[in-house]
Order: C-alpha cells, then structure tokens, then sequence
C-alpha cells in the first residue's frame, strides 16, 4: 500500500498541497483527478522523493523510500527520460543495466504489445510512441507500484486506445496503479479508486464501483458534485 | 560498486564524442603548430644562411639552436590546451545541467537508479577526473610525436634535442604533467577537491533555485577563503609561523575537509533537497 | 463479445448480466468453458479485479463452476438456468409495466397491442426472409 499522509509542499510562497492524504493499494488502480495546476504531478514526484515535501510522510509498504525501493515502485512521467539520441533498444540496455527488476521477456512482449521498432531513435517518434516508450520502460520492470503522469494526454486517440488497453491486460495485473488525469473519460471504468484533488487538498476519495452500486453514480456525477457545488 | 562502474561508464559514453572531438583537434593543431614553428624558423636560417651568407655558427650564436620549447610556448601548442581545459571546466556543470534542462530530463531516470544517489555525484566526479587524466596521457603521447616530427624537420646542428622528461618539467606543463607519484596525488586531490566544491554548490543551486544559486556561490567563496587562510593570514596580520612542509600539510587537512565536506552535503542535497 | 458499459450502474453487475442474457438466449450453453478473468478483463475492456468479482458473484450464483485449476464453465443445473431466463423476463416485464402504469393504459389494451406488435415483428421478419 502506498499512503500518503497529510502531505504539503512550498514553492516559493505558493502553496500547492495544503495536507493531502490518500491511499492506493496493491492490485488497485487509483485515479488522481484534478485541473492542470493543481499539483497532481508534485505529489508523484513526492512518493518518489524526486521533490522535497515542506510537511507530512509518505510510505512504500509501511517503509519511507530508499534505493531499493525503485527496484519496486516505478514513475512514468509525461516527459521522455532517457538521453536524446538513444535507440529504444539502447534505453532497454540500460534498464536492464541497472535494474534486477527488468523482465526483458515482457519487454519483448510490450515491443510487440505496441508495435515499436526497437531500432529507432526515441526522439524521432511521434509523441504516442514516444509515451508508449516511456510506458514499456516501466511495465518491463517487475515492480509492485507503477506511478503514470497524464499517459493519456495530448496524443492521438488509437495511441490512447492501446494505452487504455495495458490496463485491462495482464501487463498491470496485481500491481498497484496510480494515474494522474485531467480528463476521466477514457478510463471512467477502468479504475478502482478515485481521487478528487482540488485547492492542495483531496476533496473526495472513494471506489468508483462503490457509487455506482449505492448511489447510482458515474465517476462524472461525483465529480460535478465535487467540484460544482 | 557495480552499478557505479556502469555510471561511470555511462557518463563518460555520453561525452564521448566532444571528447575524441577534443582530441582531434588538440592533435590537429599541435601538429601543424609543430610544422610551421619549425618551418619558418628553417626559412629564416635558410634565408641567413644562403641568402645573407652567414655561417651556421654565426646563425646560432645571432638567433640561438631552436628547442622543442619555440613550439611548446606558442599558441599552437598552449591553445588546444586551454581549449580543453575550459571545455572540461564547462562541462564540469554540463554535466548536471545537461540532466535538467531540455527535452529529455534525464535527472528523473539517474534519481530514480536503485543505487544510493551518491554514486551519481561520485561518478560524474570520476568521469572528469577520468577525462582530465585521459587529456593528459594523450599529450604525452602527442608530445612524444611532436617531439620526433620537430627532429625530422630541423636538423640536428640548428636544434637543441630535449627529452620528453626535459621538456615535461618546463614551467606549466609540470603542473599539468606531474612529476612524482606525490605530486599527482596532490594535484588530483586538488582537482577532485574542485570538483565537489563545484558539484557542491551547483546542487545547492539546483535544490534551492534562486536562493540557492547565492548561498551556492557563498559556499564557493568559502571553501575559497579556507584554503587561502594561511595565505591571509600573512596579509592580515604580518605574521607566519609555519614552515612550508606545516603549510602543505596543513593545505592538504583542510582540502581533505572541504572535500569531505562538499561530498556529504552533495549526498544530502541529492537524498533529502533536489528537485527534478 | 462486445459490451457497451453505461456509467452509473457498477461495471461488474453490467458483466453479470451480459452473462445472463448469453445464457438465456443459448448463446453460451450449459457446460460451456468461460474465459479466464484475464481474457474477460481484455476483452470487454474492464479492469481485471472487477471481471474477478464479476466471477465470484456468479460463482456464488450458481451461475457458473469452477472445479480445481480447471476453466470455469457455465453450470448444468437446470434450475439455475430457467431461474435466470426467468429472472430476465421478469425484469423486461418489470420495466414494461412500470412505464406503461404510468401512462394509464387498461391491461387488455395493452395485452392486445402485445400481440399484434410481436405478430408484426416476427411476420415482417419472416416476410423479409423469404
């Protein structure tokens, strides 16, 4: 279980998370929904000590993260990480390189699950194949929690369709999944847990098949009322 | 240890090309540097001498033999060098700021390694002294080479031979070159302590942002002003008490401090302050 | 197998009763193998934990069987199967009736507006085939 417990983070005098508390269990896909701003990013790369946070505690399995963590939990940004000019294959080396968590047989599956030539250069793809990179790079590890910054946004739709496909296969199955969103639509039953953030606090957390089944509602109707009140 | 290694590796593979780039030009120059020096010192000896007639004694003694150093002190040979010498001084912060800044954010994927972030400040500090020492082995090669085209070209009554171990002990190039495993400890220690001091303070800046980019300077200053202090103190107070061998000694304990220090706070700043 | 999932009913009750009208209408017969929660997960585009609930309810059914390691299979009790044909009817009448309470029509009405629609409809079929 990953929580996060009353988090709150600065920069400069801008405040962005005024005590943000939430939990995503293994085997779940936990949703973190708000507008662009609102610091859904700064909490992903708090639970992976890419950022310093000002107040709170964040746990991995009950521990707070060290080195061997990211053996077990993994980010996959919005941005391309890997040097300009590498090859996907070469960014594949280097994984396994680095990780004992590379499962290069599932690596060959999701070139193929994709239809990526190994032999091109990251730089030269389009901007869903590059997601898509990004996305293989952090499936072929074999780790409990996958962290996904916006994978949908700004790529054309069969790329988002394929994407969404990845969360309905074995490629994520009982792993724990938090995606930052902006924009529910794609994935509205895919996931488990939603979670409404909103002013640097969560407004709403709650299992989407939960509303449906007591009160009726979609994931949308609870946010209209969230956040149109 | 191993994951450090492929670091090193890894980071000495990516500069790759403007270091062999570096090299080339390095050789380029002091090749052709050795070519014209020699060549125009031999126009003008031929110009003397069957020109105005003068003796091969009278030449030598008027304008002197020519040594390897009429070549070793022009801009041709000094140039490449200096050229090196700030390309790697610039890449001693490109090579964090290149992790940052543009497309890729290469930063989020060396932080996220499942090794202890220092490994990264440590390997990126091993590839530059690594490149340093690399720079240097070549110019001894090249100057080996220089050395015999500058013997091929000027013949042997017009020129003054020296060997390589004579030539390396002239003025900077026996900074650069050291001449006795002690000294290379020093120098290198010294270059490794530059190195952090630098890292140091660019991590400061990287964590902190504008604030961090004076407190990074301060620290700098700092670390300045404390290996100058015995220095100082002879300008502040007129008074010095210790012998040059105390001096060293006392140079090396504080460097050995700085360094310690700049390393720690780098695997501080890396664990508990950066920010992507 | 193509579902179209509304948003406001729990997905994994929609899965039920996709299985419930395959069943109903003979498109999966008694004993028929499943596919795995994995493969129900890909196909209908769901999420994997709720094809495996979807399972378990129906396991706990009676609708469908799991022996050991072996694929689930559609159950064979007779009982179970006309209760969920009869269990679909009546909801299809319940909703019926419910919206034609509402407008006030007499039930003979009705009843014969029944039969002369499903006559129109299979013999407009029929006339089509022919």
């Amino acid at each position: 279980m990953i929580e996060v417990n009353d988090i709150k983070k600065k920069f400069g005098r801008k405040k962005v998370l005024k005590g943000v508390s939430f939990t995503a269990e293994k085997g779940e896909i936990t949703c973190v929904i708000g507008i662009n701003g609102v610091g859904k990013t700064t909490i992903l790369n708090a639970i992976m000590n890419l950022t310093p946070i000002n107040a709170g505690q964040i746990l991995i399995n009950g521990e707070t993260i060290n080195k061997h963590s990211y053996e077990k939990i993994t980010f996959i940004p919005d941005a391309i990480i890997m040097q300009p000019g590498m090859t996907i294959k070469a960014s594949m080396q280097f994984m396994a390189d680095f990780y004992t968590s590379w499962n290069q047989a599932r690596a060959t599956e999701l070139l193929g699950f994709f239809k990526l030539d190994e032999n091109e250069k990251i730089n030269n793809l389009s901007k869903g194949n590059r997601a898509k990179v990004n996305l293989l790079l952090g499936l072929a590890l074999d780790v409990d929690y996958l962290l996904m910054d916006e994978p949908f946004s700004g790529i054309d739709i069969f790329s988002r369709e394929q994407i969404a496909e990845v969360f309905t296969s074995h490629l994520v199955e009982d792993r724990g999944v938090i995606i930052t969103t902006h924009e529910i639509n794609d994935i509205e039953h895919l996931i488990d847990k939603a979670v409404l953030l909103d002013g640097g606090k969560v407004l709403k957390q709650f299992n989407s098949e939960e509303v449906r089944e007591e009160e009726g509602k979609s994931v949308v109707d609870v946010m209209r009322e969230v956040y149109q009140p | 240890m191993n994951r450090f290694i492929k670091l090193v590796n890894f980071e000495l593979s990516r500069f790759m090309k403007i270091y062999i780039a570096l090299i080339v030009l390095t050789g380029l120059i002091q090749l052709t540097g050795v070519f014209v020096t020699a060549n125009s010192f031999m126009a003008e000896a031929d110009r003397m001498i069957y020109e105005q007639g003068m003796s091969q004694a009278q030449f030598i003694e008027q304008y002197g033999a020519m040594t390897f150093l009429n070549f070793a002190k022009s801009l041709w040979f000094v140039g490449p060098i200096a050229i090196c010498a700030a390309a790697l001084l610039f890449y001693v912060f490109m090579i964090w700021y290149r992790d940052w800044f543009g497309k890729n954010t290469f930063i989020y994927r060396l932080l996220m390694l499942p090794t202890a972030r220092l490994n990264v400040f440590l390997a990126k500090a091993a590839s530059i002294m690594l490149m340093v020492l690399g720079l240097v082995s070549i110019q001894l090669i090249l100057l080996t080479l220089e050395n015999a085209v500058f013997k091929w070209i000027v013949p042997v009554d017009l020129r003054v031979d020296m060997t390589l171990g004579q030539i390396v002990k002239w003025d900077y190039l026996s900074i650069i070159i050291p001449q006795t495993f002690t000294e290379f400890i020093l120098y290198y220690g010294a270059g490794f302590m530059f190195v952090s001091v630098m890292f140091t303070a660019l991590l400061i800046e990287r964590s902190f942002g504008w604030k961090g980019l004076l407190l990074g300077a301060g620290y700098t200053a700092i670390a300045a002003l404390v290996m100058l202090s015995p220095l100082l103190m002879i300008a502040f107070t007129g008074q010095y008490d210790l012998y040059p061998l105390e001096t060293l000694g006392l140079e090396i304990g504080l460097g050995i401090v700085i360094t310690a220090v700049s390393v720690w706070m780098g695997h501080y700043l890396l664990t508990k302050k950066i920010t992507v | 197998m193509n579902v179209t999932f509304n948003k406001r009913d729990p997905v994994y009750v929609q899965v039920i009763r996709h299985f419930k009208e395959q069943i109903a209408t003979g498109a999966f017969e008694p004993g028929q193998e499943i596919p795995s929660r994995r493969e129900l997960a890909g196909r209908l585009k769901i999420n994997p934990n709720t094809a495996q609930r979807a399972y378990k309810e129906m396991e706990e059914a009676g609708l469908i069987r799991t022996e050991r390691n072996l694929p689930s299979k559609i159950t064979r009790d007779e009982d179970v199967l006309k209760r969920v044909r009869k269990e679909l009817i009546m909801d299809a009448v319940d909703d019926f009736v419910h919206s034609v309470r509402s407008i006030n029509v007499p039930v003979d009405e009705v009843l014969d507006l029944i039969k002369e629609k499903y006559e129109d409809e299979s013999g407009g079929k029929g006339a089509k085939h022919d």
